[in-house]
């Protein structure tokens, strides 16, 4: 800011478009990784095109009205729906507690290890965690049915019928996935000021009154950060749930993400499953929007 | 045909002494004449793979394959085909549910990445239909690259009618599989059994109750009847032909999986599940191999190709092997497998070239090794050895399944076959879970893909067999 009466000297184009340079390279792959595809979708999304049988045609609104008619896109979104559910306040539950048992921990070896063993699940590839699932839960040739009956527990099918093999898709998705949100949530509870906590202890021995008046707003962001992404993650999640059991029994554990890859790469109606990707975006990105506009509604 | 040289004249012979020296004129009409008896006599010059290679020599010719015994065996013997043609070739693995999606990317995106094209036998129409790949009779009149010995018809019918398009020949038959019943000799024996079921009644009503025993582990059968084409062809399309079950009457354009003999066919495969280990519905290849392998099942029908697995096993010295059960309406076995195909994409020297290594690779000399090294193929020759039948019991119920017991469009060859098949494997799966009971399960799969067909015009790439 220039004081009164003292021109403003205007700094030179390439000084005023330094920062641009940093995070211009980055930009550009990801607009390019990102942003071609998008339009590909967007533009196929209003043609009639299955592979292998004619070029494309354009077609208005027919498939988002085929998608949005399908049974099978509906029930597909809407077991989407319940997966994430079910999942999500699983994952913030757990993530919160393991992350105030870390910030609690006065051991820093104690407190490395876990924040180490926490990376594991992240970091194991998805499918092979399903593949895993899949060996174990077996329910004949299984390691986790065999090791029921050493203790005299009867083998559980948990995986040939409906209820068990989407309960497995779900309690694989929170064993996955909570380390990233006790991580994300351990991170924001390392930012809390240590006077401030020295403070409130003086103030107060209760636990709640603690979490709620302190560490809570400090959490707050990592809470949005870690709702979003697994909000995100959620809803595409495609690899571990085909590895177990390509979303059966029927039609049990299709998600959307998988019904999308069947019309895509089994039926190669890459119309109809542009279509339903672009709604499937609409659907994150609202979705997203509303965790955040939630969590800070009192800002507005 | 009177032979030029008879022709040959000395007229114009001088002679010296007692030598006889020709003219310019007599060589030159000698070796015209010599020239047209080694052009007319085709036997005089034998045709050799070294040679039809020749102008290939040096270029990669790539090749799709599966991560299966098969294509291992076929990776092991390729050293001497790269030896003998200096043609070097590069297999792509893939697993089967990957390979259609690449193959149908390379084509689409025009990226000439495969020269080989691997297609299962419910793919060819889809290939064909699109001129993505190059019919076999293309290669059949160049000469210059045709084995003499390719004998087409030591391929089985079954397999050649597979691969039959429009009344084209496409493909080159490898990887050929029929479904076979594989058993515990000693389970049966212990249970009073002096041999395997006939019939697949006899199974349900005799042998299933005798060889439950959940509190032994001891099931007497297990159906493979994972989501996917596991489900369609395994789980689904097995109970339909025996009890004369049919998909569709193409002249007519209508789903008939809603006729009393489909609903009959997929109501008993209903009542054997009650005989089956529990998660079932979750097993696929891998597991029902192992349930029968580690002796918890007593019987399984499965793909002839899992045969070195199982010998292999631990009741390698119990196992036995026959052809799959029959129904009221015959046996109609559990028909798949593969064959290698020319892609259209590729320059003309390229596919010259990858022509010449799945001749190669197909060919009746190939067999014998082929089989020795845990491939199964369908040539009549090698298949009906009786050196190699001792050797490998599978053999001669393969042999008669296709001979007697297998249809081609055992799974219907049409061009949207792949999803036709995921609808099939979701109604499959709900009725064998009991979400649906048959009849309603059938008739809501017959709506289906009755709808499906129409809307996207698949009852015109229907291929007939044989017609």
């Amino acid at each position: 800011m220039t004081e009164p009466g003292v021109p403003e000297v205007k700094e030179p184009l390439l000084r005023r478009m330094e920062p641009w340079f940093f995070v211009g390279p980055s930009l550009i792959l990801l607009l390019s990784v990102g942003l071609f595809p998008t339009a590909f979708v967007l533009y196929f999304s209003f043609h009639n095109w299955i592979m292998g049988m004619g070029p494309a045609v354009f077609d208005g609104f027919s498939n988002y009205a085929d998608a949005l008619s399908s049974s099978g896109f509906i029930n597909a979104i809407l077991r989407t729906f319940l997966f994430l559910i079910l999942t999500l306040p699983v994952e913030l539950f757990l993530g919160i507690s393991i992350a105030l048992a870390l910030d609690q921990t006065r051991n820093a070896w104690m407190r490395r290890l876990v924040q180490i063993l926490l990376v594991v699940p992240i970091a194991t590839t998805p499918s092979v965690v399903g593949m895993l699932v899949q060996l174990m839960f077996n329910s004949q040739l299984g390691v986790v049915n065999y090791g029921l009956h050493r203790i005299g527990i009867s083998p559980i099918d948990w995986l040939g019928n409906a209820r068990g093999a989407m309960g497995m898709v779900i309690i694989t998705q929170i064993w996955e996935w909570t380390p990233f949100v006790a991580l994300v949530l351990s991170a924001s509870l390392a930012t809390v000021p240590q006077d401030i906590e020295e403070a409130i202890t003086l103030e107060t021995e209760g636990f709640w009154a603690r979490f709620r008046y302190i560490k809570l707003p400090y959490l707050r962001p990592g809470i949005a950060a870690s709702l979003v992404f697994q909000t995100i993650f959620t809803i595409k999640t495609f690899d571990m749930i085909y590895s177990i059991e390509k979303g059966g029994p029927g039609n049990a554990t299709e998600m959307i993400a998988l019904k999308i890859e069947r019309i895509a790469f089994s039926g190669f109606n890459v119309g109809l499953a542009s279509a339903e990707s672009v709604l499937t975006l609409i659907v994150t990105i609202v979705l997203a929007q509303s965790v955040v506009a939630f969590l800070y509604k009192d800002e507005v | 045909m009177r032979l030029p040289m008879l022709s040959l004249s000395v007229d114009q012979a001088t002679v010296e002494g007692n030598v006889m020296k020709p003219s310019v004129k007599s060589i030159l009409l000698g070796s015209a004449c010599a020239a047209a008896v080694l052009g007319f006599a085709p036997s005089a010059r034998a045709w050799t793979l070294q040679q039809a290679a020749a102008p290939f020599k040096g270029e990669t010719v790539t090749v799709v394959g599966l991560d299966r015994p098969s294509y291992k065996a076929a990776q092991k013997l390729t050293p001497e085909f790269e030896k003998e043609t200096g043609i070097h070739v590069k297999w792509v693995i893939y697993p089967y549910g990957n390979t259609l999606k690449a193959e149908t990317l390379n084509f689409v995106s025009h990226s000439g990445q495969f020269d080989a094209i691997l297609s299962d036998v419910v793919w060819p129409v889809d290939f064909a239909k699109a001129n993505w790949v190059t019919p076999v009779k293309d290669f059949m009149d160049d000469k210059a690259i045709l084995d003499p010995n390719i004998d087409l018809k030591d391929f089985f019918k079954v397999w050649r009618q597979g691969f039959t398009i429009k009344g084209q020949l496409v493909g080159l038959p490898f990887d050929s599989y029929s479904g076979l019943l594989y058993y515990n000799k000693k389970i049966l024996k212990d249970h009073g059994f002096s041999g395997p079921p006939k019939t697949w009644n006899e199974l349900l009503t005799k042998y299933a109750p005798k060889l439950y025993d959940p509190s032994k582990h001891l099931y007497p059968y297990v159906l493979q009847s994972a989501r996917g084409e596991t489900q369609t062809a395994d789980g689904f399309t097995r109970f339909l032909w025996p009890w004369g079950g049919r998909y569709f009457n193409a002249a007519q354009k209508k789903i008939t999986l809603d006729s009393p003999d489909a609903i009959k066919g997929e109501e008993f495969r209903q009542k054997l599940t009650k005989y089956m280990p529990p998660g079932f519905l979750a097993d696929n290849h891998p597991q029902v191999v192992q349930l029968l392998a580690q002796g918890q099942v007593a019987m399984i029908t499965e793909w002839s190709a899992f045969y070195p697995t199982l010998a292999a096993s631990r009741i390698g010295p119990d196992l036995g092997v026959t052809v799959e059960p029959k129904g009221p309406k015959g046996r109609f076995a559990a028909f798949g497998g593969f064959a290698y195909m020319v892609s259209a994409q590729v320059p003309k020297k390229m596919q010259d070239a990858t022509w010449l290594f799945i001749q190669w690779l197909t060919s009746k000399s190939m067999a014998k090794p082929l089989i020795e090294n845990g491939a199964v193929v369908a040539r009549i020759s090698a298949d009906t050895n009786p050196a190699l039948q001792a050797k490998f019991p599978y053999l001669k119920p393969m042999v008669e399944t296709w001979e007697h017991g297998s249809v081609s469009d055992w799974r219907p060859q049409i061009a949207c076959y792949p999803y036709f098949s995921e609808i099939v494997s979701d109604f499959g799966s709900k009725v064998e879970a009991g979400d649906y009971t048959v009849p309603v399960g059938m008739k809501k799969l017959s709506a289906k893909l009755q709808s499906y067909m129409n809307s996207t015009d698949c009852w015109s790439s229907v291929n007939i067999p044989g017609k």
